[in-house]
């Protein structure tokens, strides 16, 4: 199968079909589609890079995320987003984003931060790791010259988000840690008129950016792809360790912290997993963190596998509470029960989902009607 | 046992880029010996047997050091004459921009000669993937669609990370994904990119550019760090024509106080994965190599390759 009629079977291009179902605004950028018709190439952006340092001998050391590559002149990071030019690393993507829509807060996801609202979600071309199973992978796994960019400076991003009342902006789709200066002065910029921002991330990130960007942002999604280390190395292309550790760095700081898990057949679906990962999770972030499981739809380099099925899905979510995770949730099963939240002391429903949709609301605040308990999240 | 032919130039006394008949010469006695064909079409139909024909360039360093455009010329001055036409002929890189950088003149559609890059608009990455081990890469339509047959056509030179940049190396610039595979000195990444079904059926004829070699500080431009070799090396083994490339590169270093590339920290192991994979032959003891002088009015002569 080709991969434009794979696309187009699966309606994969999640992230631009709302952007073309309801023609937003001009311009929106329908990248998952287009990604490979290639126009002439803009012009790439020339920003210099933040947080690398100069190699004695010539050549620089990127210090964005765990990868620390070493990179000589006209090379590139294996972001692909970041290039060695003349001993000055440099941005190729700063206000070159690939992807703009406005999406649902829920579709990122996140559950318990401002249910109901939306967020102005826009990404650039690049991405830090490899997932063989990337559900974005023709702008993840693309270099710049390879998509279709507009230019748009972190202000009028702002002035977007502004126009279109929406309260949030996403740093998503790709991996924003490949776009950190770009997100950092959208979302420095997007403070001075209340707009919060989120990222939505795998977590590969070096502490001290990560540091430095947190007060700036307002909710981090962690894409905890599993809990063992060989899947990081042999599916990921990247490492655990060190996405344990910002996880914890995230959570010490306060800041809202969601996690999902894409559960793959075969891959990291075992019970034992399940289970590490929820104690992991309990243990280091605590029961009150929400931990979402999704469904994964076979996508880029794992065509093989079929859809999870929805039975181990609901294994993982029983597994998960039974080692006390308070709020577990299943994703891209619309419908499911298990994609409202419910309180945890007296089970009554506080939100109901369909899909992205929230189709009742019971929270009072932050409290439950019934019992009263305090719900964490931002509400 | 595979064939390689070196040819250089020793018309000068004085180290300069070569004119396009200087190459002509250079590339009528390669395919001649390399073949073992005395009719210069015959030589060229047995690589290049018909269709279109791409010319894959290397055009990182822009003008200051990449493949020459006289060589281009050269080379498609030949297939007119071994009866190709020149608009089955493309020149290619990844982007129009590194080829205008580089001096060529783009022309997709024009007569005469074309010149392309993946990036243009007509053009773009295949719509399937092609695996090689852990190698998973859309590969340019230049090479899946439009031509039936491919000359690598790479310029010899040190890289930072893979040691050696030449033909395998060179083929990193048709595909999508590139700055996924430089880990681990390239190895045995460069291998697999160059076991990629379309790269592996169509490239026919490698030919490394060796007359000015950047022997350290690669594959950018640095000034400091270039030598003349005065040649080219050509073979239809991808493999052993890296293999000799990378016996200059390494002599041009030693001559001129740069460590071995593996005491640089690059060692280039790519080559001996890519014989595991039987791309062709890493092993010199293994490969057949002839060496060719040529002087100013085309006199041939027997020569060593490191003299």
């Amino acid at each position: 199968m080709k991969r434009r009629t794979f696309m187009s079977c699966l309606g994969c291009g999640a992230a631009a079909t709302i952007a073309t179902q309801t023609g937003l605004f001009p311009p929106v950028i329908n990248s998952l589609q287009n990604a490979f018709a290639l126009g002439e190439p803009s012009e790439l952006s020339s920003m210099e890079a933040r947080h690398y340092k100069k190699l004695p001998g010539g050549g620089i050391e990127c210090g964005i995320c765990p990868r620390h590559c070493q990179v000589t002149d006209l090379e590139r990071g294996y972001c692909g987003s970041r290039e060695n030019q003349g001993d000055v690393y440099r941005t190729l993507v700063y206000g070159k984003p690939c992807s703009l829509n406005v999406d649902p807060i829920e579709k990122k996801p996140f559950f318990h931060f401002y249910p109901g609202t939306q967020a102005l979600s826009l990404a650039t071309a690049g991405c830090n790791v490899n997932c063989k199973f990337c559900q974005n992978w023709e702008i993840s796994q693309s270099r710049p010259e390879q998509t279709e960019n507009i230019d748009l400076s972190p202000q009028a991003v702002v002035d977007l988000a502004v126009q279109r009342k929406t309260p949030n902006i996403a740093y998503t789709y790709s991996e924003p840690t490949i776009f950190y200066e770009y997100m950092y002065d959208i979302a420095e910029a997007g403070h001075k008129h209340d707009l919060r921002s989120v990222m939505v991330t795998g977590g590969y990130i070096e502490q001290e950016p990560l540091r430095l960007l947190i007060p700036h942002l307002d909710a981090i999604k962690v894409d905890l792809k599993s809990i063992r280390e060989d899947y990081y190395k042999t599916i990921v292309n990247g490492e655990l360790k060190p996405v344990l550790d910002r996880l914890v760095q995230m959570k010490s700081s306060g800041i809202w912290l969601e996690i999902v898990t894409l559960v793959v057949p075969t891959l990291n679906d075992t019970d034992a997993e399940f289970r590490d990962l929820a104690r992991w999770v309990k243990v280091n972030l605590g029961a009150d963190v929400p931990l979402h499981f999704s469904q994964f739809y076979p996508q880029y380099l794992l065509k093989n596998l079929p859809p999870t099925p929805q039975p181990t899905l609901e294994k993982a979510y029983a597994i998960a509470r039974s080692e006390g995770m308070q709020y577990v949730y299943l994703g891209n099963l619309p419908g499911n029960p298990a994609e409202s939240t419910y309180c945890p002391q007296c089970n009554a429903m506080l939100i109901e989902r369909k899909g992205y949709r929230i189709t009742q609301r019971n929270l009072v605040g932050n409290r439950c009607p019934k019992c009263q308990l305090e719900i964490p999240g931002r509400f | 046992m595979s064939k390689v032919v070196v040819v250089k130039y020793i018309g000068d006394q004085r180290n300069r880029p070569l004119t396009q008949s200087e190459y002509e010469m250079l590339l009528k006695a390669a395919l001649h010996t390399l073949s073992g064909q005395g009719d210069l079409a015959a030589a060229v139909r047995r690589f290049l047997p018909g269709g279109t024909v791409g010319m894959k360039a290397n055009c990182i360093a822009h003008r200051l050091n990449s493949t020459p455009l006289a060589l281009a010329d050269a080379l498609m001055a030949i297939l007119v004459s071994a009866g190709f036409k020149e608009k089955d002929i493309v020149v290619w890189e990844r982007s129009n921009r590194e080829l205008v950088s580089a001096g060529f003149t783009l022309n997709v559609s024009g007569a005469g000669r074309r010149c392309v890059g993946t990036d243009a608009s007509v053009i773009g990455y295949s719509e399937d993937f092609y695996g090689s081990g852990e190698v998973n890469s859309l590969v340019s339509r230049i090479l899946t669609e439009i031509v039936d047959v491919n000359v690598n056509m790479p310029v010899l030179k040190d890289h930072s990370v893979a040691g050696l940049s030449a033909g395998m190396k060179n083929m990193y610039g048709a595909i999508n994904n590139p700055n996924k595979y430089h880990g681990n000195n390239c190895d045995p990444y460069c291998a697999h990119v160059n076991n990629l079904e379309p790269i592996k059926s169509k490239n026919r004829l490698t030919v490394i550019d060796a007359v000015r070699v950047q022997y350290n500080g690669g594959p950018g431009y640095a000034e400091d760090y270039l030598a003349y070799y005065n040649g080219l090396v050509i073979s239809d083994d991808p493999v052993a024509a890296d293999r000799i490339g990378l016996e200059i590169l390494e002599h041009l270093r030693a001559i001129n106080g740069q460590p071995t590339l593996e005491r640089a920290g690059r060692p280039v192991r790519y080559l001996a994965s890519a014989e595991k994979l039987g791309l062709g032959i890493a092993d010199i003891k293994k490969i057949e190599l002839r060496v060719i002088m040529i002087d100013r009015d085309g006199r041939e002569s027997t020569g060593e390759l490191l003299e």
